[in-house]
C-alpha cells in the first residue's frame, strides 16, 4: 500500500481536540477524492499522509515508511503535494520557472516535460513572470505544473481545481487519467468537478471518514 | 598588526553573522538564535570561572545547546515558551558567572570581551578558525543551494517535497553557535544582536528579493562593523556598542529609504 493509516488521531499543537480521530485507510492506486464540508478535516488528513502533521496516537506509513521515522524525507521525494491556496506575495521575485525548477531539485529529468506540461495547462506565459504577481488561479497552475513535473508515485492535491478555469480544469482532469496505475489524492469538497473520473470517494464529516465508496 | 587583525576578524564575523542571521530570519528562527547567542554568553562566562578561553567554552554551550533545542523544539508545543525561558535562563547564568569568577575589575581584557567586545581581544588564532567556519559555511551554502533555496520559498513545501528540513536546520544552529561564539571577541555578548539581526532588518526594508537582501545585509554589517570599529578606535570606546550605533543608523536610513520609495511610487499613481 502507498499510503496506509492505522487508527489515526490528529491534533493540532495547542488544541486538545483532536482534528482527525480514529482513521484508518489504505490507498494503493488510483483517483480516489476526499470531500466533506468545510472543517470536516480533509486538508488534516492529506497533510498526514504526507508526514507534515504525525499523529498522536495510531500509525502512517508512506510508501511503507512511518511518518514519524526520520528517513521519510526520502519517500517523500516521491510524492508531489499541492497546498490548497497556496499564494506568494507581491514581493516573491522569483519567476514561474524558478518555482517549478525548486520542486526538481531531486527529479531533474522533470525539467523536459514542463514545456509539455504547461502547454497542456495553458500556462506557456506564465513562466517567465515573476510568480508573486500572478493572480491566484494562475499560482496554482504553477504548482500543478512543478508537482506533475516532479513525475511522482503519489500526487497529492488539495483543492486543486478551486481557482482554474473550466478549461484548464478539464485538461488536469485528462492529465490525471494518465495517474490511475499509480496513486492520486485529491481533497475536494465538490465531487462534481472530479466526480466522474474518481475511483474511489472517501467522505468525511466532523475528523471522521464516514463512508467510503 | 593588531588593528589589522582586529579590523580584518570585524568584517570577516560580520559577513559570518549578517549570512547566518538572514537564514535564521528565513527559516523562521531568528527567537532561537537569540537563545543560542545568550548560550555563547553563558559559556563563555562559564570560562572566566574555569580560567579556560571563553570563546570555546561559548562554542561549547553554544553549538551543544543549539543542537539539543534543534532536537528537542519539533517535538514540543510550547516552542515560544521554552526559548524565551531558556533566554532568560542564559543570562541569568552570564551574570551569576560573571559575579563569582575572580574577574573583578569590568575593564579587563577578558571580561569586557564577553560582555560588550574588544579591538583587543582578537588573536592570529581566532582568525584563522573564524576564517575556516566561514569558508566552511559557504561550502555547506553552495553544496546544497537548491535545497536552502527551497526552504527559503517555502519551508513546509520543501519539507513535503523531501528536502531535509530538520538535518539543514540543525546546521544551520550548529554553524550560528559556532559563528556567534567566534565573533563575541568583537561584538560582546550583549551587543550580538546588532549582527545578527539589524542588518537583516534593514535589507528587509530595502530589498524584496532574497539575494539583494541576503547581498544586502552582508554589506550593512560589514559596513556598521568597519565603520564602528573606526569609531570605537577614534573614540576609545567598546567596540561593541560602537558597531550597535552604526548598525542601527544603517536601519533608521533603510526605512527612511523605504518612506522615501514609497511615497514616490505613491505620488506617480496619483
Amino acid at each position: 500500500m502507498r499510503v496506509r493509516l492505522e487508527r489515526v488521531y490528529v491534533a493540532y499543537s495547542g488544541s486538545r481536540r483532536p482534528t482527525i480521530r480514529d482513521i484508518t485507510l489504505s490507498l494503493d492506486r488510483g483517483i480516489h477524492v476526499i470531500t466533506g464540508p468545510n472543517g470536516a478535516g480533509k486538508t488534516t488528513l492529506l497533510e498526514t499522509m504526507i508526514g507534515l502533521l504525525k499523529p498522536y496516537r495510531g500509525e502512517a506509513y508512506l510508501l511503507g515508511v512511518n511518518t514519524k521515522s526520520r528517513n521519510v524525507f526520502r519517500v517523500r521525494r516521491k510524492c508531489s503535494y499541492v497546498p490548497q491556496d497556496f499564494m506568494k506575495p507581491p514581493t516573491e521575485a522569483y519567476t514561474g520557472m524558478d518555482v517549478i525548477r525548486l520542486g526538481l531539485i531531486f527529479n531533474r529529468d522533470g525539467l523536459n516535460s514542463i514545456n509539455e506540461l504547461a502547454e497542456r495547462l495553458n500556462a506557456i506565459d506564465l513562466l517567465e513572470k515573476p510568480f508573486g504577481k500572478l493572480s491566484g488561479g494562475q499560482q496554482q497552475k504553477i504548482m500543478i505544473i512543478r508537482a506533475l513535473a516532479r513525475n511522482p508515485e503519489i500526487l497529492l492535491l488539495d483543492e486543486p481545481f478551486s481557482s482554474l478555469d473550466s478549461d484548464t480544469r478539464r485538461s488536469l482532469c485528462e492529465i490525471l487519467e494518465d495517474y490511475r496505475d499509480r496513486l492520486v489524492v485529491i481533497v475536494s469538497h465538490d465531487t462534481s468537478k472530479i466526480g466522474r473520473i474518481a475511483d474511489g470517494i472517501v467522505r468525511m464529516e466532523e475528523g471522521r471518514i464516514v463512508d467510503i465508496s | 598588526m593588531i588593528f589589522l587583525e582586529s579590523i580584518i576578524s570585524a568584517i570577516l564575523s560580520s559577513i559570518l553573522i549578517a549570512s547566518t542571521g538572514y537564514y535564521a530570519e528565513k527559516f523562521r528562527i531568528t527567537t532561537l538564535s537569540f537563545c543560542v547567542a545568550h548560550a555563547a554568553l553563558a559559556g563563555a562566562s562559564i570560562g572566566l570561572i574555569l580560567r579556560v578561553d571563553p570563546t570555546y567554552s561559548g562554542m561549547v554551550l553554544a553549538v551543544s545547546s543549539a543542537i539539543l533545542l534543534g532536537i528537542v523544539l519539533p517535538r514540543i508545543q510550547a516552542k515560544e515558551v521554552l526559548t524565551l525561558s531558556l533566554f532568560s535562563f542564559f543570562s541569568a547564568v552570564a551574570l551569576i558567572a560573571i559575579y563569582i569568577s575572580n574577574t573583578t575589575v569590568l575593564a579587563t581584557t577578558t571580561l569586557s570581551m564577553v560582555l560588550w567586545g574588544s579591538i583587543l581581544a582578537v588573536d592570529v588564532n581566532k582568525l584563522v578558525m573564524l576564517s575556516i567556519v566561514l569558508l566552511a559555511f559557504l561550502l555547506y551554502l553552495r553544496r546544497f543551494k537548491f535545497q536552502i533555496d527551497s526552504m527559503i520559498f517555502d519551508r513546509d513545501l520543501a519539507e513535503a517535497e523531501g528536502v531535509d528540513v530538520y538535518s539543514h536546520t540543525l546546521a544551520l544552529l550548529a554553524f550560528m553557535g559556532v559563528a556567534i561564539a567566534l565573533a563575541l571577541r568583537i561584538t560582546g555578548g550583549f551587543l550580538i544582536f546588532a549582527l545578527l539581526y539589524i542588518p537583516i532588518a534593514s535589507a528587509l526594508l530595502v530589498f524584496d528579493t532574497a539575494k539583494g537582501q541576503l547581498m544586502a545585509s552582508i554589506a550593512f554589517a560589514t559596513t556598521a562593523s568597519t565603520l564602528g570599529f573606526l569609531v570605537s578606535y577614534t573614540f576609545d570606546l567598546p567596540i561593541g556598542s560602537s558597531i550597535t550605533i552604526v548598525a542601527a543608523s544603517i536601519l533608521l536610513l533603510s526605512a527612511v529609504v523605504r518612506k522615501c520609495r514609497f511615497h514616490s511610487i505613491l505620488g506617480s499613481r496619483f
